[in-house]
């Protein structure tokens, strides 16, 4: 059934601005693959030149080997949920849904067959008579997915799909569309700003930023090992703190962090020299006592204490002068329920849990774009 | 504070009613003396009758001129609104190069006196060696309608999705079938408005068609303005022009209520449940 896409330098310039730069990608047959970044980072366009809705400026864009360049949409094994489903708001659900099996020139009882599997599929069977108008937001998302699925192709784009749709409902649509990938078994590319949403849902992910992927990995990976400052600061909270790598020893780096206090780090880059960026989850950082001392324990003042349910999240203000904010688990009633601000507490940032990233660089000299 | 407020009322309302009457007091002298019995349009009135009906329609000059203007009014609708539809669809391109220098041209006519287009018109006709016709009285309408027309389809397609149409194509049309699957059913309602605006304005026009119309051959408004200098005519153009005020209402009332079916069509809601579905924002006769 194919469905492996390659990106090969593809770029695309809009004028004067670039919305595109130089992006590599391979994805393989039936991975369900995220595009995460912010709004103008180039990730619906990217979208958009697989779809064949827009000419690359320069670079490939391969379907299993062959190269797209020239071939209109309608001949692309290759087919759009869009993030306004762009329904057909004058046919009936049936018609929506069979209306690319019309173009393909489907016999007349097989258009019935197909349309009433993949609105079976996706729980739409009893609605296929109404109009767009007449369905929920989560309906209407549903048609356009089926609309797409029922042609069979190698590749799924989805462009936002559920970004208009509530939370709970996303949450929910999140699971079945995963489910439903596992279920087809064809390659989704998912295209969004919601990183939970691409966690939850991918099997790998592209974080792009200014036209070019900042790093391509799994999930885990991702949160776990981000390659850039950028990738850290965007999935999930994270605090990024400057400082100077100072030497090397035994496979942890001593970083200098000002005012005279020195921490040690094991993860990312450990034999970067200089300034650089360093960077620890908040659920990595422990909150103890005032005036306990070891290596990585810095003093700190709590600025605010904000009460979450399933913990408690802490932002304190470090001697260092970063403000670092930390997630402390609710253990039941042992957890203390706030701390007062201006409690003085010393936060412990264990070695194992800080990522040495280099300087950003180079990334910013690309016009962000308007629009995706 | 209150009494002011009160008399504010009084000649607000009483506006309104002058206002009323002012625009429909014509229409109505004209309904009434169509069934006056004399041949003189006064008061008192002697006499009903609907003789003044049956000697209009046995007039053939006068049904001729009649059918005239209905043909040149169709074709003039059919033909500018199809004009309206390929002028939007350019203006609607992502670009356009001198986009004000376009749209100025094509609203050009609406500010153009119709007697300096219609001396121009014969001016021009004559430079070719061209007689003057019922085709030149067409041309000079779809002139004069163009901007109407662009007017009531360009602002309908520009809000439609334009993610429908690429959807179209990702669903494997090429470009036209798209277009007819697609956007066509979609602007019906705006192509119903452009065809009926296009209609009545050629229907009504004077200046062009009484300089390009061919002796012996008037168009209505001309075949009346000549016709009412003739007193022995003038009963009978007042039974026309009231059955024409009748049959405008009645159009204007088919077409309002074809647009709504089509809306509810679009919207998928049979007639009962109008009231309690979803406000949507369709556009109505967007001008």
């Amino acid at each position: 059934m194919g469905g492996e896409i390659q990106l090969v330098a593809l770029a695309k310039r809009f004028g004067s601005v670039t919305a595109v730069d130089a992006v590599d990608l391979t994805i393989p047959q039936g991975e369900f693959f995220s595009l995460l970044g912010p709004s103008g980072c180039g990730k619906t366009t990217t979208l958009r030149m697989i779809a064949g809705f827009e000419q690359p400026t320069s670079g490939q864009v391969l379907l299993d080997g062959a190269d797209m360049a020239g071939t209109p949409p309608n001949k692309r094994n290759v087919n759009t949920v869009f993030q306004s489903y762009a329904l057909f708001p004058h046919m009936k659900v049936f018609d929506n849904v069979a209306y690319g099996l019309r173009r393909g020139h489907v016999g007349r009882a097989d258009i019935k067959r197909r349309v009433g599997e993949v609105l079976e599929q996706v729980q739409l069977s009893t609605l296929a008579s109404r109009k767009p108008a007449q369905l929920s937001g989560g309906q209407q998302q549903r048609v356009a997915l089926a609309r797409a699925l029922v042609l069979k192709p190698a590749v799924l784009l989805l462009d936002e799909p559920l970004g208009s749709l509530d939370a709970k409902l996303r949450r929910q649509l999140q699971v079945e569309l995963k489910a439903l990938q596992e279920q087809v078994g064809i390659t989704f590319l998912y295209v969004t700003h919601d990183q939970e949403e691409a966690i939850t849902m991918s099997d790998r992910i592209a974080i792009m930023n200014h036209g070019h992927v900042e790093q391509a990995a799994t999930p885990r990976e991702m949160y776990e090992e981000p390659a850039t400052a950028f990738v850290a600061d965007f999935l999930g909270v994270s605090n990024l703190m400057d400082a100077q790598a100072a030497g090397t020893s035994g496979g942890a780096v001593t970083l200098d962090l000002g005012s005279g206090i020195a921490v040690e780090a094991r993860g990312g880059d450990v034999s970067a020299r200089g300034a650089v960026k360093v960077v620890i989850r908040p659920e990595r950082v422990t909150i103890e006592q005032a005036g306990v001392t070891g290596p990585n324990r810095i003093p700190a003042m709590v600025t605010r204490s904000i009460y979450l349910g399933n913990g408690v999240r802490v932002i304190t203000h470090l001697a260092t002068g970063h403000s670092l904010t930390v997630l402390v688990p609710s253990m039941g009633n042992d957890t203390p329920a706030t701390w007062e601000p201006g409690e003085s507490v010393t936060c412990h940032l264990p070695a194992s849990a800080m990522r040495v990233l280099p300087l950003d660089s180079g990334a910013a000299d690309v016009q962000p774009v308007p629009a995706t | 504070m209150m009494k002011l407020r009160w008399a504010g009322r009084v000649a607000l309302t009483g506006y309104f009613w002058a206002f009323v009457v002012f625009l429909f007091a014509p229409l109505a002298v004209l309904v009434v003396f169509a069934f006056n019995q004399s041949m003189t349009p006064t008061l008192p009135i002697t006499g009903w009758t609907t003789h003044w009906f049956h000697q209009a329609f046995s007039d053939t000059e006068l049904t001729g001129a009649l059918l005239r203007s209905i043909g040149i009014g169709a074709a003039t609708g059919l033909f500018a609104t199809a004009l309206g539809i390929i002028a939007s669809i350019g203006l609607n391109a992502r670009r356009l190069r001198l986009r004000a220098l376009v749209v100025a041209v094509l609203l050009l006519p609406l500010v153009v006196p119709y007697i300096s287009l219609a001396v121009g018109l014969l001016v021009l006709l004559n430079q070719l060696g061209l007689r003057i016709s019922l085709w030149a009285v067409f041309l000079g309408h779809v002139v004069i309608t163009l901007p109407f027309a662009v007017l009531v389809i360009f602002p309908r397609l520009r809000s439609l999705d334009p993610a429908m149409i690429e959807a179209a194509r990702d669903l494997g049309s090429n470009e036209l079938t798209a277009f007819n699957l697609v956007t066509l059913p979609l602007l019906v309602p705006s192509l119903v408005s452009s065809f009926l605006i296009c209609f009545i304005t050629s229907f009504d026009e004077f200046a062009i068609a009484s300089f390009l119309a061919p002796p012996g051959q008037p168009t209505f408004p001309v075949f009346l303005y000549t016709g009412s200098r003739a007193p022995g005519l003038l009963p009978e153009l007042i039974a026309i022009g009231s059955l024409i005020v009748v049959g405008s209402l009645v159009v204007i009332a088919i077409a309002e209520g074809g647009r709504r079916w089509a809306e509810r069509r679009l919207r998928g809601i049979t007639a009962g449940e109008a009231e309690s579905a979803a406000p949507q924002d369709v556009p109505a006769l967007q001008i």
